[in-house]
């Protein structure tokens, strides 16, 4: 038994054109019993950057209140909020901090960065359970079903697919790859993250 | 007397550095401390007590980095510095710093800022300012010559003409020290970006080397 | 074995426990109960390692109790659930850890809903309309599942949804909620080897806590 299945979830992120998507499952579950199909892995951090926490549920927790904090903090004490970039690397810094005896969390992020031109840029990131950064071009995976999101997710992305695409490419790449874990599914929720707005969908997966 | 002045392109400090004697070796002397890539400071005051200073802000702009993957904002390493100021002047068995600073750097925010720290804790940002010896005719001098658009380029030579006013002795590469923050480019922000090819930005504050003081002085 | 059982209700929750306390394979006692009243609005059921239930259990009352002193209101189950849960969450990670699962319960009387909470040893929680701990619930979460599905589409006639609550009816009365937990103690009883025999069963709603006989 591996401490990082213990609950189960998964989440994904990917790359759009102007735009990017987080999604993740909605299960919480003891080894192979569910307990609750509305467990929350993804938080809004700023207007435009979300961040996934599977793994272990009492740590998700723990560091979504942890990287609250410290958010609201930088932003107090330098009168800004924080870009993808360097939340990144708060997140890297934050795990690492515990490289001993870690947090059992992959975390995965997805925002729009301000470019020094003022637009926007996607961008995309997820770390080990030590803070180990992984900043892709494409798509990041994470949790009990990234085997499965990876292969999914290989067959399905594209690149510079708008938000009504990329919404429904990581959608059918969650929703297949959860059905082929046991560990994940029992609902899932995708973010798209466009510079202007933010779209939430809650999907009705396979209640078994 | 130290003299900053904040250019529409950049920030030009500079600071006439005297030794006690002729003796003394003025290489080692050093007014203008840089910081991090993007932070520089210049004191007036008491010299191990801004070398204390400097120690302390190169640390706090260290642990930032390691933090957050990127240096601190001018305003954010100014409040630290302020801070440790300000605790001097509460705290048990101390003395306060004996120190005013001058703070310039540039940031993705802000731009190029320059702020002036005192003794006290308390700090603000100029546009134009002198400290130090003969401030007061430096900034009446400033006052007159100042506006929102002067180039970099103009800017260190009025810095080095207000020097001149009131100058003991000959102005020469060896007598002062000039430090300029610069405003990378958009390509430049973005190559230091994490992720890009080299992540590494590229410094924004630097001191002018003796060659480089020496040609600005012959024109 | 050990075994609770939550579930909500219009306007309430209620909190069932077994009774026994037992020493290995020895039955000590077969009248303990395990549901505090935490708050004058909260219930809390724990089980767990015999020493630091209690232990634990008691830490929380009385630093809730001191909340209550200090600031004249109690704290809301929401935000007593999270104080608790970062409690465990932090004793996971010392020389010692508590080793106690909950079921929160409780009634906000600011917004005037009721809540519950599951909570294990290792500061996992979540809100649930309904849930359980112990070898009980292995039977009483697919029960509860199944009996409140058919429960529902033979009293209002109307098509399940798979995703929202599942089965579970949040508006169902007092009495019926009472009903559908007899059922979950009958099914553990029924099917569970090593069943335990009693119940206590703990109410809160708008009202404040209570005790009721089933």
């Amino acid at each position: 038994m591996s401490i990082m299945e213990y609950n189960g979830g998964s989440v994904i992120a990917m790359v759009g054109k102007d735009c990017v998507a987080i999604a993740s499952d909605l299960r919480l579950g003891n080894q192979a019993l569910g307990i609750s199909s509305n467990f929350q892995k993804i938080f809004p951090v700023t207007d435009r950057i979300y961040l996934g926490l599977p793994g272990l549920a009492t740590d998700v927790t723990t560091l979504r209140e942890t990287f609250r904090y410290r958010v609201n903090m930088y932003t107090i004490k330098e009168e800004r909020e924080i870009e993808p970039e360097t939340f990144a690397h708060l997140v890297s810094s934050t795990l690492y901090e515990r490289r001993f005896g870690p947090y059992f969390i992959e975390p995965v992020m997805a925002g729009l960065s301000r470019s020094a031109t003022g637009g926007f840029k996607p961008f995309i990131a997820a770390t080990d359970l030590i803070g180990c950064l992984n900043f892709a071009k494409d798509f990041v995976v994470a949790g009990t079903a990234s085997s499965k999101l990876y292969g999914v997710a290989e067959g399905l992305w594209e690149p510079n697919l708008e938000a009504e695409q990329l919404f429904e490419t990581i959608s059918q790449t969650m929703l297949n790859a959860v059905d082929r874990d046991a560990y994940s599914g029992w609902g899932v929720v995708v973010h798209v993250i466009e510079k202007d707005k933010v779209t939430t969908r809650t999907l009705k997966g396979r209640m078994d | 007397m130290i003299l900053l002045l904040l250019a529409s392109n950049g920030i030009v400090i500079a600071t006439e550095k005297k030794s006690p004697s002729i003796l003394v070796d003025d290489s080692m002397l050093e007014k203008v401390a840089v910081v991090c890539p993007n932070i520089g400071i210049v004191y007036s005051g008491m010299g191990p007590d801004f070398r204390v200073l400097i120690t302390r802000a190169r640390k706090s702009a260290q642990a930032y980095w390691k933090m957050y993957g990127e240096y601190p904002p001018t305003r954010v390493l100014t409040q630290e510095i302020a801070n440790v100021m300000q605790q001097a002047t509460q705290s048990g068995g101390v003395r306060p710093y004996g120190v005013s600073l001058l703070v310039a750097g540039w940031d993705i925010t802000r731009g190029p800022t320059l702020y002036q720290v005192d003794p006290s804790g308390s700090f603000w940002a100029w546009k134009a300012s002198a400290i130090g010896k003969n401030m007061v005719n430096a900034k009446t001098f400033l006052e007159k010559r100042y506006n929102d658009d002067i180039s970099l380029e103009d800017a260190i030579h009025t810095a080095l003409l207000t020097l001149k006013e009131g100058f003991e002795g000959q102005m020469t590469e060896k007598t002062i020290e000039l430090g300029v923050v610069t405003v990378p480019t958009p390509a430049e922000i973005e190559e230091g970006r994490t992720g890009s090819a080299t992540g590494r930005p590229k410094p924004t504050f630097r001191k002018l080397t003796e060659e480089e003081v020496r040609d600005y002085l012959a024109l | 074995m050990e075994t609770s059982f939550a579930l909500t209700g219009k306007g309430y929750v209620i909190v069932a426990s077994d009774t026994t306390a037992a020493r290995s394979i020895v039955k000590m006692k077969t009248d303990e109960d395990k549901i505090k009243v935490v708050s004058p609005h909260l219930l809390m059921s724990y089980s767990g390692e015999p020493g630091d239930t209690i232990q634990f259990a008691e830490y929380v009352e009385r630093n809730l109790r001191l909340f209550h002193i200090r600031n004249n209101y109690s704290l809301r189950p929401s935000a007593a659930a999270s104080w608790i849960r970062r409690s465990l969450a932090q004793s996971l990670r010392s020389r010692k850890p508590y080793s106690v699962n909950l079921m929160l319960g409780g009634y906000d009387v600011t917004i005037d809903s009721p809540h519950l909470y599951w909570i294990d040893y290792l500061g996992t929680m979540t809100e649930v309309p309904f849930g359980a701990h112990g070898y009980g619930s292995y039977f009483a979460l697919s029960l509860l599942d199944r009996y409140v599905l058919s429960y529902i589409s033979s009293k209002a006639n109307t098509h399940f949804f798979l995703f929202t609550y599942r089965y579970h009816d949040p508006e169902a009365t007092l009495q019926e909620g009472l009903a559908t937990l007899k059922r979950c103690i009958d099914e553990v009883a029924k099917r569970l080897v090593v069943s335990p025999g009693k119940y206590k069963v703990k109410v809160v709603d708008k009202d404040g806590a209570r005790e009721i006989e089933l």
